[in-house]
């Protein structure tokens, strides 16, 4: 089978003035079983050792490997080359900080969003050591577990041309942690509050129901049902007072 | 996005919550009114009696010298909020079209149509509109006249691809942005609105064809 | 050069420097933590099984509570482990889960009612009872007597260390990603800080605290092939031994787990075999029954990769661009059970290899897994040897593990341990103050700058990548499952010349900003000193305890080795000195048998005299 790639790969450095953005290419012999975290390393250790790139888990569980793989944001590690052409183009994600090369900084982009929508348990209790814990209905736990496997790739936002266009939108995978903590019983924010935090052009109502982060999330969450189900909620909310009242026969909250 | 941004930034008003539901709503109405119109036009089809007759009733009960203008103003109203979403600057303009090249993607291309279609759809429309009720009233007569000149035709062309592409693409992304269309009806959902796109346009040709080969 | 200030400086944002960061921020002090990636995408984040802790809530935990999951523990290492720091982990476990669930750790829960599970492809059935419904549920692990390891589905180091960093979120620990902590600052008898790199521009960074923590996981890729993350290369542990004062505890002991995937070395679960999996060789013949005919593929961890290592070495290895490795066969499972029960491994086969396991071998071999050794340090979780410096989770060896942890109790460690350890720190903290000497760090900052300028303008000629693929070899050969005099001396002898070849490395790229050649060339020469402290230990323990087996030594000798080796590395050696001491200070389980694997021991004096071994 063995075939050679042609691998077209962005450079730029950021902290070396002599470096311009450009793609450069590289060849490579196919192996059985190669991922590009093994062909990008492969690559760095044989031919050229100032390639920037992220990996970590290697395993599709950390969100570290995310690149645009011939047009599409996807995980590197979980990309097998058979499953692609001969010719592999590589760019960083886009809307994040390009650190170099393939690498961009979406740690620091995924901590401003946790801040700004507190993504946290809020609650009023204290833990108590001595007690038991609060039971809770396996299928809750389920539900709220498929909403906690985002991995924070950054792919569904780079995937999002709202995202692109809009430096200050959310994106799906904010949404979808807000989602995450809106069916938690633990936390005890209400309706109000949440609205204050997503209840905006930047976040639910900013998602223009594009898809791109439906369609590219490696994790396959939810993504378009939990935009659509926060939207209605939210919008309920918007509606405040009485009207909201009527309305909110139709988007029960689990507590 | 800057890191250090407070909560206090965020504490909102309900505009834009309000802002969406309008969008949608008069969205929907005009999607509804268009249907409705692809059938009040289509009555011509059963020849130009019937047309005159069904645009008379709407004279005669007022329905188009107060719901004209009422839906002029909801469509007006609707571009408006649309405008909101659509990318003004050059440099966004490429930058999403350039993304849709990038993903290859079904989706993300329905909205550069839909923000297209809505622009060409703002000046088309209107002109359509204004022709029509400044000149009251609504006969099959000088639609037919109308028509007799070529450029009308492919005004009415344009007007009714454009109108098909972006009423109903509108329509599945209602549904995907307010979780109608969930995960796993979207397949469906996408036939359902090829199926709709196909059905209009046959229809308003077929009305279209009617008036320019109607003898009055 | 941008200087920080901080009363406690974490170094790692695994689940073990969170869980103390958050500790030290609750009781209001300042606290940074550095992490060579963002936090959440730490190793802990790769753990799927489980942690365990005796809450006994499930059907098949009843009766479980801390005094069997010490027994389970302190047999797991085969007697090495601290008992006394056993003891407080047992008590400590459960409280944390209960703490991690009010934090919001989606736990898996009871469910009432008649229940299901596999076991060597059988089925059974039990019954959860009414009153324990919605409490947190567990699941069975290798090495203990009851189930009790509590989970979320497939992600539960994912889960925990996402509600670990939100909660560090809200109680406003300080993070900076992308740092990389060089070496520490220190006057011989206090900590002082860390020189570190930031790994996005490349610049040295000063960082004074009153305490440090050593949190860096585990350091896997000294090894060829680990189920590690990339990252796991041992930088935490080359902080404590550059001191020269601070020693590493039984760095010997190196778990491996028999079923890594090739050529990713990703692990696929136990479970395989437990449900009915079977290994097969070159010529897909089973041959474990040969060898242990009575539990086959269902012995121990250690001792089924020594066997399959023992049968590729006897040519039965099927060759491959990536190294020789067996097959896993689950074929005979059916579709039914390898997509539900086996999900998580018909994903990986299906996501990396491109394998469909219903159909098809799995190429696995046995594959480092876990470091039982690191940063020494009392039960406090303070390190020996200097003061204000403290080391917990993976990287430490606050000793819970011995010689071979059981599945499940790492990553409870990280989490009570942070506990413990953050407590303690605390303490320290109140109404402590140092003289922050700049003259330490001005002149560890000076050793830093001329490193890295040896390194960007030297012509030694040596590559980065090619000493380390050496180095990794080395270790995988010689240093791996089957462990002999003639091939550790030969290990430490090549590593030796192997450190010495590093002060030749030379960079083939120009080391600008955040050049990786330039970060794993500054590595290197650590990595192979911890290297070395794992080889030379193991050649000087010539017994065989837990994961530690030495074919010339095939028993596990309390006689004479029922201690703990401790390695520092002086200044200009190449040899790290080791010490040792006794393995526990108390003895609450007296050595005994494990009860499986096939171990025979050489009873110490004192259990001689009081004739309670058997
Ligand atoms: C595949 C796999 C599966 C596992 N499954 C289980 C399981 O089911 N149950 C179980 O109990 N255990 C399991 N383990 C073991 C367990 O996951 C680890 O022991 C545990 O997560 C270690 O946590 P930690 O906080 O000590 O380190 P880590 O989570 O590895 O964190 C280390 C941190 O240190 C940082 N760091 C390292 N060096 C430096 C430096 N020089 N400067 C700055 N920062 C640095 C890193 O960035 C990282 O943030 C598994 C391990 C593996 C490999
Ligand atoms: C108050 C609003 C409207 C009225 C009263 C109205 C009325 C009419 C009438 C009478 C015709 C027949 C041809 C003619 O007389 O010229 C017609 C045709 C048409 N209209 Fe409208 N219209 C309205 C709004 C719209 C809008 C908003 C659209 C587009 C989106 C539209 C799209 C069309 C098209 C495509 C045709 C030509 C096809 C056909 O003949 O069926 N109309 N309209
Ligand atoms: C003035 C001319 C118009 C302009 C500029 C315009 C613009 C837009 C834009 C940009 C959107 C996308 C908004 C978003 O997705 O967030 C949109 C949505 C939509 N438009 Fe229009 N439009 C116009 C006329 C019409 C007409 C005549 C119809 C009726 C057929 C229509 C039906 C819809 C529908 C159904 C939607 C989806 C609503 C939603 O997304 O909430 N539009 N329009
Ligand atoms: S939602 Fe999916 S694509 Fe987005 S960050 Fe999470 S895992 Fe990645
Ligand atoms: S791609 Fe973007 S616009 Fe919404 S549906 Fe996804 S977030
Ligand atoms: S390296 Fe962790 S997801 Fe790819």
């Amino acid at each position: 089978m063995s075939r050679t790639l042609h691998f077209e790969i962005f450079r730029y450095n950021p902290m070396d003035p002599d470096s311009k953005p450009h793609m450069q290419t590289y060849y490579l012999e196919e192996k059985d079983n190669m991922t590009l975290f093994l062909a990008l390393n492969e690559i760095r250790e044989t031919q050229d050792p100032s390639l920037q790139f992220d990996f970590v888990c290697r395993a599709a569980v950390c969100g570290s490997c995310a690149m645009v793989i011939n047009g599409r944001p996807g995980l590197a590690c979980k990309t097998k080359t058979k499953d692609l052409p001969d010719k592999i183009v590589l760019h960083p994600l886009p809307v994040f900080k390009l650190i170099g090369d393939l690498s961009v900084d979406t740690g620091t982009w995924f901590r401003g969003v946790a801040k700004k929508i507190e993504a946290w348990v809020h609650t009023t209790k204290t833990f108590d050591p001595n007690a038991l814990e609060e039971r809770m209905d396996n299928d809750l736990a389920n539900e709220i577990f498929e909403l906690d496997r985002c991995i924070e790739c950054g792919c569904c936002i780079a995937a999002c041309g709202t995202a692109r266009m809009r430096e200050d939108f959310l994106g799906a995978a904010t949404i979808n942690k807000i989602a995450r903590f809106y069916i938690d019983p633990r936390d005890e924010r209400t309706d109000e509050e949440y609205f204050e935090v997503i209840g905006t052009d930047e976040g639910v109502f900013g998602c223009m129901g594009l898809l791109g982060c439906e369609d590219v999330c490696p994790k396959q969450i939810p993504l378009q049902d939990q935009l659509g189900i926060m939207r209605r909620k939210m919008a309920i909310a918007s509606l405040g007072g009485k009207v909201g009242k009527l309305f909110s026969v139709f988007s029960k909250k689990k507590k | 996005m800057s890191v250090d941004t407070t909560v206090e930034s965020f504490k909102g008003h309900r505009l834009a919550g309000w802002l969406d539901w309008l969008q949608m709503l008069t969205g929907l109405t005009l999607v509804c009114f268009l249907f409705a119109h692809m059938l009040f036009v289509g009555s011509v089809l059963l020849g130009a009696k019937s047309f005159d007759f069904v645009a008379a009733f709407f004279e005669r009960t007022y329905l188009a010298q107060v719901g004209g203008p009422i839906l002029f103003f909801l469509f007006l109203l609707h571009g408006f909020l649309g405008a909101r979403k659509m990318p003004f600057r050059t440099k966004e303009q490429k930058l999403i079209v350039r993304h849709a090249k990038m993903m290859h993607h079904r989706d993300t291309w329905f909205w550069v149509i839909q923000a297209i279609t809505g622009a060409i759809l703002l000046v088309i429309a209107s002109i359509h509109m204004w022709t029509v009720l400044s000149d009251l009233p609504i006969t099959a007569a000088k639609g037919a006249h109308e028509l007799e000149t070529g450029l009308w035709l492919i005004f009415y062309l344009l007007l009714i691809i454009v109108g098909a592409l972006h009423g109903c693409i509108g329509l599945y992304r209602i549904g995907v942005k307010w979780g109608v269309v969930t995960r796993a009806k979207r397949t469906k959902a996408l036939k359902c609105i090829y199926y709709l796109i196909g059905v209009y346009v046959v229809v308003e040709l077929l009305n279209l064809l009617r008036f320019y080969f109607l003898k009055v | 050069m941008q200087t920080f200030y901080t009363d406690m400086l974490c170094i790692g944002g695994g689940l073990a420097g969170e869980r103390v960061a958050i500790e030290a921020a609750s009781a209001g002090f300042d606290c940074i933590i550095l992490s060579l990636v963002p936090p959440r995408r730490s190793h802990s984040c790769a753990a799927q099984g489980g942690m365990q802790a005796a809450l006994g809530n499930c059907a098949m935990g009843e009766g479980d509570s801390p005094d069997v999951h010490f027994e389970d523990t302190v047999k797991g290492s085969d007697w090495g482990c601290d008992q006394e720091v056993a003891r407080l982990f047992v008590d400590t476990a459960p409280i944390v889960m209960r703490e991690l669930a009010f934090w919001g750790v989606p736990w898996n829960r009871v469910v009432p009612g008649p229940a299901v599970y596999f076991k060597g492809g059988q089925k059974f059935e039990v019954y959860e009872k009414e009153e324990k419904a919605g409490l947190i549920t567990a699941r069975a692990f290798g090495g203990t007597a009851k189930w009790r390891t509590c989970y979320t589905s497939d992600g539960t180091g994912h889960s925990v260390l996402y509600t670990m960093d939100c909660k560090a979120l809200e109680v406003g620990v300080e993070v900076h990603d992308r740092v990389e902590a060089l070496s520490l600052i220190h006057d011989g008898e206090n900590c002082l800080g860390v020189v570190a790199r930031c790994l996005r521009t490349g610049e040295l960074r000063v960082y004074f605290a009153k305490t440090v923590l050593i949190a860096t996981g585990g350091y896997g890729r000294i090894y060829k092939h680990t189920t590690n993350a990339v990252i796991n290369q041992g930088t935490g542990l080359i902080l404590a031994l550059d001191t020269g004062i601070v020693p590493l505890g039984n760095m010997e002991a190196v778990q491996f787990h028999p079923t890594g995937i090739v050529p990713t070395d990703i692990l696929v679960t136990e479970g395989c075999r437990g449900d009915g999996g079977t290994l097969l060789d070159k010529n897909e013949y089973r041959f474990m029954p040969d060898y242990e005919p009575e539990k086959a593929e269902l012995a121990s961890r250690d001792v089924v990769s020594r066997r399959m290592t023992e049968h590729i070495r006897k040519g039965f290895g099927v060759k491959s661009p990536y190294g020789e490795h067996l097959w896993l066969d689950i074929r005979h499972l059916g579709e039914k059970h390898i997509t539900t029960k086996l999900r998580e491994v018909y994903d990986i086969c299906m996501n990396f290899l491109g394998i469909n396991p219903i159909h098809e071998l799995i190429p696995v071999r046995p594959t480092q897994h876990y470091s039982m050794g690191g940063v020494r340090t009392n039960k406090d979780g303070a390190a020996y040897g200097l003061k204000g410096l403290f080391a917990a989770g993976e990287a430490a060896c606050w000793d819970l593990h011995g010689f071979n942890r059981l599945g499940g109790n790492s990553l409870a460690e990280t989490v009570v341990a942070g506990k413990i350890v953050g407590e303690k720190i605390v303490e320290f903290l109140k109404g402590y103050e140092v003289n922050i000497k700049t003259s330490y760090a001005t002149a560890e900052v000076k050793k830093q700058k001329e490193r890295i300028e040896k390194l960007k303008n030297s012509s030694g000629g040596e590559n980065v990548y090619k000493l380390r693929n050496e180095m990794q070899e080395i270790m995988m050969e010689k240093v791996g499952i089957f462990r002999n005099e003639k091939d550790l001396q030969e290990a430490v002898d090549s590593l030796r010349t192997l450190l010495d070849r590093s002060k030749k490395l030379s960079l083939a790229s120009n080391g600008i900003g955040a050049n990786p050649e330039l970060a794993e060339a500054l590595r290197l020469p650590g990595m192979i000193k911890v290297a070395l402290c794992i080889a030379y230990g193991a050649l000087q323990r010539k017994e065989s305890r837990g994961a530690h087996y030495r074919e010339d030594y095939p028993y596990r000798n309390d006689k004479e080795w029922l201690k703990r080796t401790l390695a520092t590395w002086k200044q200009g050696d190449d040899l790290p000195t080791l010490e040792y001491e006794p393995a526990s200070k108390v003895f609450h389980l007296p050595p005994g048998d494990r009860g499986y694997g096939e171990g025979k021991v050489i009873p110490s004096d004192e259990d001689e005299k009081s004739g309670d071994n058997k």
